[in-house]
């Protein structure tokens, strides 16, 4: 039955998730934008809170519980954007700073062997704040992840990797990192294959720490792999994933399998950034504003179609993230909804800056919102590539590959 | 629990639904539009179907469905046509108030629902277009003026008025061809929705009793919010139906369509396209349904959330259907192609079902006055 109503659990997440966005993150977003960084004494605080991003699911710790929900209807997709569309509402380069396996977690839990999914993901616990991160960009490779440069040389017991990565989120303070890299370039999209990396492992180092628009609390880095030599153990699923689909991309669909529950995560962040400065502007409308008038005609227009982008934003993610929960194919409408997501926040931060006139450059929150969401309509595949996935789905029945 | 699954009883009927539009009604389509009037073997099998009677309750012999099933129907037969599903017989949009008024008007019942009858539904809230005064005197009124065009005037046999009277009170008229006369002016309509039978009212000083009153005050104030609020979803819900049937025409037709060497589906300006009209439609689905479910619950904000499904329904029923007719270049501007025929009737819809930046100006000042729905609720 079609239904928009949350459900308890649904609910409690939600409420849970918005008192410690309202009470804990935005707080200190202001603040932490100013410093270039999240307090690591606030990172340690929330970390003994049990609070981690785990961008398949939101949960107070590891992703192991909520997979082994069988027989019960998953909804851990679902949660996950009704959290993280709150926590992203709190401040997104906070939410993107909590410690948690982040988007190196899907990869991990989706193609990882159970040995791997035990070493990697039990490591988020309360004694310490951990990270983990996703290496798939470079300099040369970016919407076209298939065009993988950097390299990985069998060798004895592992691959040797060689290359550089760009704007790994969380890439510098990771515990590990799950790394693309191709055992032979000719072999294209079927020769990529994804390793996990540990910190500390000789010839794997951060070398940047970059400086951006926005989100400047949270940690982009750049990684360089110079003869880095890394076990067969961490090489992710093992070469059995490799073997047993050696006619498929394997490797590669493991960084596009990724992206069918990451992005629906990616969008609800987006909405949650659009609400919170349509939230902002309305307060101040409200508060403000004169009463009639033209001025209050061209805001009532413009908060209302704010309102109806959120609300389009919202339903195209939950409709991802609902297929998502009941393993039906959702990569058009995970598509969907960080392409409009991604666009819509942007162009909502900026309807909000116009109804706050030029006050709102004026150390209002509105404004680093702006900055923040930017990036939404680029990572996790731009919305040029988005509306590529799309297209290419709308197409597949006439069989035409756009 | 957020779910998109629809029961299997809406399933079934959404799949009878659209095999008439596909094998029945769009087939038919130009040739209705050509003579302006409806085939009536579609007339009869929609009604034997029961798809006449979806919004009319169980006493009035309708299938009294939740507005979340009936919008996927409507979805499914204007699929076909758009303007042939706005011309069909019967109780028409004045069906949403209809049930709210059961008892008050089962007289009538047999000749609306067994003898199709036609109800057009006249809403005189328009404040420019309309000179049509409604004057109180003594234990009657006086009906006087002519009426903006509407949707099946033409063949009307009754006429259901939604006004406020001339002390600002509100109340639903109910007129009766055989016992208020009125006349209808022609018109010269050539857009779109040609078959739906627009036209305008002209009252000349008709005198109502009255035993026309089908409510008054509260009450009618009530039943035309809601009424309105119903209506609007179902209308936004047929244009869903159209942009459906551009996206699926448009995304076959550039599939195959080759041009320097290659189909045109190719070219990222036409894939680009086609993936914005689907982002669209899939849009304006969810916001029809989320206003469904919420008109179902009786929920108070069904009103502003059926506002803002149609206006978001006309403003991408637009780029949506002209987007169809750009993707097909010269072909989609003749009649050999339906686009065409699909853009011009959602121009007519959009204009004919209230205006864009209205519906966003009075949700905006809901909002504003608080009347939203509690984005945390």
């Amino acid at each position: 039955m079609i239904s928009f109503q949350l459900s308890e659990q649904q609910k409690q997440i939600k409420e849970m998730t918005h008192w410690f966005a309202a009470n804990e993150i935005r707080p200190i977003a202001m603040e932490a934008d100013r410093l270039g960084k999240v307090p690591d004494e606030w990172l340690d605080k929330v970390n003994k809170m049990g609070i981690h991003l785990n961008t398949s699911s939101f949960s107070g710790g590891g992703g192991e519980e909520s997979s082994r929900k069988s027989k019960k209807e998953r909804e851990g997709n679902r949660m996950g954007v009704l959290a993280t569309e709150q926590m992203a509402w709190g401040c997104p380069a906070i939410t993107l700073s909590l410690p948690g396996a982040g988007l190196g977690g899907p990869p991990v839990q989706s193609s990882g062997t159970p040995e791997q999914k035990e070493r990697f993901l039990s490591i988020f616990t309360k004694e310490k704040p951990r990270w983990g991160a996703y290496a798939l960009t470079e300099p040369e490779a970016g919407s076209d992840a298939s065009g993988v440069k950097t390299t990985a040389t069998k060798v004895d017991g592992g691959y040797i990797l060689n290359g550089q990565k760009i704007f790994i989120t969380n890439g510098g303070r990771a515990s590990w990192v799950v790394a693309f890299a191709t055992v032979d370039s000719t072999l294209g999209r079927a020769g990529q294959r994804a390793f996990v990396v540990e910190k500390g492992t000789p010839g794997f180092s951060c070398t940047k720490l970059v400086k951006k628009m926005g989100l400047r609390a949270n940690e982009t880095a750049e990684l360089l792999f110079e003869d880095c030599f890394v076990p067969d153990e961490n090489l992710l699923g093992g070469e059995k994933l490799y073997e047993a689909s050696s006619n498929k991309p394997s490797g590669f669909q493991v960084a596009m399998k990724t992206f069918d529950s990451t992005r629906p995560i990616v969008a609800s962040m987006a909405i949650g950034i659009a609400r919170a400065a349509y939230e902002y502007t309305l307060d101040l409308v409200r508060q403000e504003y004169p009463k009639g008038g033209e001025t209050s005609a061209l805001a009532a227009e413009m908060l209302a179609e704010v309102e109806q982008n959120i609300a389009a934003a919202r339903l195209l993610t939950w409709e991802a993230a609902w297929k998502a929960d009941f393993g039906l194919p959702n990569a058009k409408e995970a598509a969907m909804c960080k392409a409009y997501a991604g666009q819509m926040s942007l162009d909502v931060c900026s309807k909000c800056m116009e109804l706050l006139g030029p006050i709102g450059l004026d150390g209002h929150l509105v404004e680093k919102l702006f900055r923040d969401v930017k990036i939404f309509d680029i990572f996790e595949g731009t919305n040029q590539i988005q509306h590529l996935v799309v297209a290419r789905r709308q197409y597949a029945a006439y069989e035409v590959r756009v | 629990m957020i779910s998109f699954r629809s029961t299997e009883e809406e399933l079934a009927f959404v799949e009878v639904a659209k095999n008439l539009a596909k094998e029945k009604i769009r087939p038919q389509a130009r040739i209705c539009e050509r003579n302006q009037k409806l085939n009536e073997e579609i007339v009869q099998e929609v009604q034997e179907l029961g798809f006449l009677s979806l919004e009319l309750s169980e006493d009035w012999d309708g299938l009294e469905l939740p507005l979340i099933s009936q919008v996927q129907i409507l979805q499914g037969l204007c699929y076909g046509d758009l303007d042939v599903v706005q011309g069909l017989p019967g109780a028409g949009d004045a069906a949403s108030f209809i049930r709210f008024l059961n008892q008050r008007l089962d007289t009538y019942k047999t000749d609306i629902v067994d003898e199709l009858q036609t109800v057009s539904y006249l809403d005189l809230s328009e404040d420019w277009g309309t000179n049509i005064e409604v004057k109180k005197e003594m234990n009657h009124y006086i009906l006087n003026g002519m009426s903006q065009p509407v949707k099946l005037a033409a063949q009307a046999d009754y006429v259901l008025i939604a006004v406020m009277d001339s002390n600002g009170e509100p109340i639903l008229f109910w007129l009766d061809s055989s016992v208020h006369p009125w006349h209808v002016e022609e018109g010269d309509y050539r857009l779109g929705l040609l078959t739906s039978g627009i036209a305008r009212f002209t009252f000349d000083h008709v005198k109502i009793s009255t035993d026309a009153i089908l409510a008054q005050g509260n009450t009618a104030e009530k039943i035309i919010q809601d009424g309105r609020t119903r209506v609007r979803i179902l209308q936004a819900a047929r244009e869903v139906g159209l942009m459906e049937a551009a996206l699926d025409y448009a995304t076959e037709y550039t599939a195959s369509r080759k041009a320097f060497g290659q189909e045109i589906a190719k070219f990222q300006g036409v894939s680009f396209r086609i993936a914005k009209m689907a982002i669209e439609t899939r849009i304006v689905n969810h916001l029809v349904w989320e206003a469904a479910l919420q008109a179902d619950q009786e929920h108070p904000e069904a009103e502003g959330l059926s506002l803002r499904a149609l206006h978001r329904a006309h403003k991408s029923l637009r780029y949506v259907t002209d987007s169809a007719v750009q993707l097909l270049g010269g072909h989609g501007y003749i009649q050999e192609f339906p686009v065409e025929k699909w853009m011009r009737d959602a121009q007519a819809q959009v204009t004919l079902y209230g205006r864009e930046r209205q519906c966003l100006k009075k949700r905006g000042e809901q909002i504003i006055a608080g009347n939203r729905e509690e984005v945390m609720a």
